[in-house]
């Protein structure tokens, strides 16, 4: 029951900051910490604070006192997930390592391995912790992998390690997996690491214009504000002079007065949409960002079509005996060499034609073929075309 | 009946015209479907009837490469056929140009917009080198875009096949800003490095948000390219001073691509500076290009879908293809094929009396 009901009891304690400063501690009654150390790591939340978790009722494994009989108690957790509390690991851990004095437990510890709880469940803290841990290192994205089946398999990959290390089981084998994974993929970790730094980076800088522009407008509306008010006063000054000075009647001086207040802010309005343009671009980079993480950018692939340019049915020669174009290759005047015309870019194109249809089936079913015009020689269909030199 | 005119009509039905979007000098554009699956289409209907010597070149040219290519990256040709005295291509229905989208000062171009572009530019490109066809009319208005964000190649309406050894081609193609130095120096013996020019154009002005090398007159073309690259050395580009229109038009000294492209990467000037190579022969091919290091850096290319379009309401194709678009201010001494009168390059800062086409309009 009390186990069922600890969280009720449970104090969480918001710290301010990574350093971990006791006077912040104000909700527990407490004395002074005689500790020289101060127990740092746990689980931070995203904004970089420790959460801590105490429960007043809970106990001490091995001196068998709680919060109630010593109000500094902290209950402190090992690498190997076993609480003790901060006056036994001073204690116990004064002297450099030493092993864990919880019974069967053979892991040796030193001071600095103890952590303040973050989370009730101890294997909780475990399996957040392990996970920290493999995030660092499996940080592979979608994008690394040629289609999604590999990167799933990657991904059933990444839980099975986690499963093993959080359940203990071949933690030995697992490690040595992580080693060889991490041996293998060392660049692609860096490469990752630094893209998501990146990424961060412009969000931050998004963030940061958004908040200047925000300030901007707010600037532009205290303006216009002081303005309007400064404005209506003239206006109503304006009346009154003119009821003293003129002789026209009242009624129309206030309604000619009044329309034209109107059309003074509405001028205003239409000017102040226009300012309203600028924001957008914040705004549109913003969704941009987002929306690429829905329809990923994919690598470049040179040539998206079939390419196939029946390279592998004719080779290019250096030079082939074609009277036509001899003029232009020797060029007397030269006159083609600036113009960058390339006599073998024709070669080209008469030799891909003649050997394009090559292998194309004859029509059948037709009445007696025509004999072929052109006979192939049988050095090769590159020569049917050109006789080389 | 003939077998001809039932065939023409069999494939005329397949196609309903729902709107006219636009017109151009010697076409009207209409918006259409295919009756069969309701896909959107483009119908240009060609006026045949008030020209005296017959079809349109750009006209003939367009149809006798379109019919032949098909790819991710090149318009396609869905079918021609007449109507009356009308010839009419049906065309696949894009939605925006690349002209528009650098001209929308709302979008925001991310580094790998500009990579994702470009190498669907080259692809397409490339296929058209491939397949023995010069462009030669490469500019961001030309640059199409589908729908799902896929960038096509269109307006082949001054394309042609490469030429047979020794045979001359006109060089008063591409449109100026556009046009590399070998063309404006008349050179009549050309090949596809003169595309490659282009692109090179359209990928600092992707960059710049403005075109690169604005050039006022054809002579002022040259100086900008100069002013801007440095004015080309004999070793730079081996017989340049013996190209047919050569003209010195002084010296400038070469300033680093960086100075200018402040926020570009390493691997993105390097591509940008080969494509801008003086001499022909050394300008980076369509094929080389796919495969620099560029396009494989980081960031990858946007995919297609994310890249920025127009708003919808402002997005009209505006079917400059209707028109062809160079300019034949120059005489060229003998120019094989000397197109129409009517293909003059309607510029909006050269409007002086020439017939102009007027500017399409799609907003209904």
């Amino acid at each position: 029951m009390a186990q069922r009901n600890s969280w009720l009891r449970g104090t969480t304690i918001r710290k301010s900051g990574p350093s971990t400063s006791a006077s912040t501690r104000t909700s527990t009654p407490q004395l002074p910490s005689t500790s020289m150390s101060i127990f740092a790591g746990g689980v931070k939340d995203p904004s970089g604070r420790t959460v801590e978790y105490i429960d007043m009722n809970e106990k001490c494994p091995v001196c068998d006192s709680d919060a109630y009989l010593k109000p500094g108690l902290r209950l402190l957790v090992s690498s190997c997930y076993h609480k003790l509390c901060n006056g036994c690991v001073e204690v116990l851990y004064a002297t450099g390592s030493e092993v864990c004095p919880t019974k069967g437990c053979n892991v040796i510890n030193r001071r600095l391995s103890y952590t303040p709880q973050t989370f009730e469940d101890l294997t909780v803290e475990k399996e957040v912790a392990i996970r920290r841990r493999l995030a660092k290192e499996f940080n592979k994205r979608r994008e690394d992998f040629p289609d999604l089946r590999s990167y799933n398999d990657y991904l059933e990959e990444v839980e099975e390690i986690a499963f093993n290390l959080i359940n203990d089981i071949d933690v030995a084998e697992t490690e040595a997996r992580i080693a060889r994974y991490h041996q293998e993929n060392a660049e692609l970790i860096e490469l990752n690491k630094k893209r998501e730094q990146e990424y961060q980076r412009y969000l931050q800088e998004q963030e940061e214009m958004e908040r200047q522009e925000r300030e901007l407008r707010a600037q532009e509306l205290r303006r216009i504000e002081t303005e309007e008010r400064e404005e209506r006063e003239k206006g109503r000054q304006a009346i009154i002079d003119k009821l003293e000075t003129s002789d026209k009647d009242a009624a129309r001086l206030v309604a000619k007065s009044r329309m034209e207040t109107q059309r003074r802010a509405s001028a205003r309005a239409a000017s102040s949409s226009s300012a309203s343009f600028n924001q957008s671009n914040a705004r549109l980079l913003r969704t941009r960002a987002t929306q690429s993480a829905v329809v990923p950018d994919v690598p470049h692939v040179p040539l998206q079509d079939n390419y196939y340019a029946y390279d592998d049915m004719f080779q290019m020669r250096e030079t082939y005996h074609d009277p036509v174009s001899e003029a232009v290759r020797r060029d007397r005047e030269g006159i083609m060499r600036a113009g960058g015309y390339r006599v073998d870019q024709a070669w080209e194109r008469a030799l891909r034609f003649a050997v394009a249809g090559l292998d194309t089936a004859p029509l059948s079913g037709m009445p007696a073929p025509p004999p072929e015009p052109m006979a192939v020689d049988s050095e090769g269909p590159a020569d049917a075309v050109m006789v080389s030199a | 009946m003939d077998a001809v005119e039932r065939a023409n009509l069999e494939r005329q039905r397949r196609w309903t015209k729902d709107q006219k979007i636009g017109e151009g000098t010697y076409a009207v554009v209409y918006r259409g479907r295919e009756l069969a699956t309701g896909r959107k289409v483009a119908i240009k209907k060609i006026k045949v009837g008030q020209f005296k010597d017959g079809l349109d070149m750009s006209a003939i040219r367009e149809v006798k490469f379109l019919r032949e290519l098909k790819h991710q990256n090149v318009i396609e040709l869905l079918d021609v056929f007449s109507s009356k005295k009308n010839l009419n291509l049906v065309l696949e229905f894009l939605d925006t140009d690349l002209e528009l989208v650098i001209k929308d000062r709302s979008l925001v171009f991310l580094p790998a917009d500009i990579k994702s572009w470009m190498a669907m530019t080259f692809r397409g490109l490339e296929f058209c080198h491939r397949n023995f066809i010069l462009h030669r009319d490469l500019k961001p208005n030309n640059l199409l875009i589908a729908s799902d964000g896929q960038l096509k190649i269109a307006d082949f309406g001054l394309a042609r096949d490469f030429a047979d050894p020794g045979y001359k081609m006109t060089c008063q193609v591409i449109t100026r800003w556009y046009r590399p130095a070998e063309l404006l120096w008349g050179c009549r013996y050309y090949s596809t490095a003169v595309d490659i020019w282009s692109v090179g154009c359209i990928f600092a002005e992707l960059m710049l948000r403005t075109p690169y090398l604005p050039g006022e007159t054809d002579m002022d073309q040259l100086k900008t390219i100069f002013r801007a690259l440095g004015t080309p050395t004999e070793e730079d580009w081996p017989g340049h001073t013996k190209l047919p229109d050569y003209v010195p038009v002084g010296q400038f000294p070469k300033t680093p691509l960086r100075d200018l492209f402040t926020a570009a990467s390493a691997d993105c000037l390097n591509l940008l500076s080969k494509c801008l190579i003086y001499d022909p022969k050394r300008r980076i091919s369509a094929k080389d290009a796919l495969n620099h290091p560029y396009f494989f850096a980081l960031p990858y290319p946007s995919h297609p879908s994310k890249l920025p379009k127009p708003a919808k309401k402002e997005s009209g194709i505006p079917l400059e293809e209707v028109d062809g678009n160079t300019d034949m201010s120059g005489p060229g001494p003998g120019v094989k094929a000397n197109p129409p009168n009517k293909l003059k390059r309607k510029n909006s800062d050269d409007l002086g009396g020439r017939p102009v086409a007027r500017r399409l309009d799609f907003t209904k």
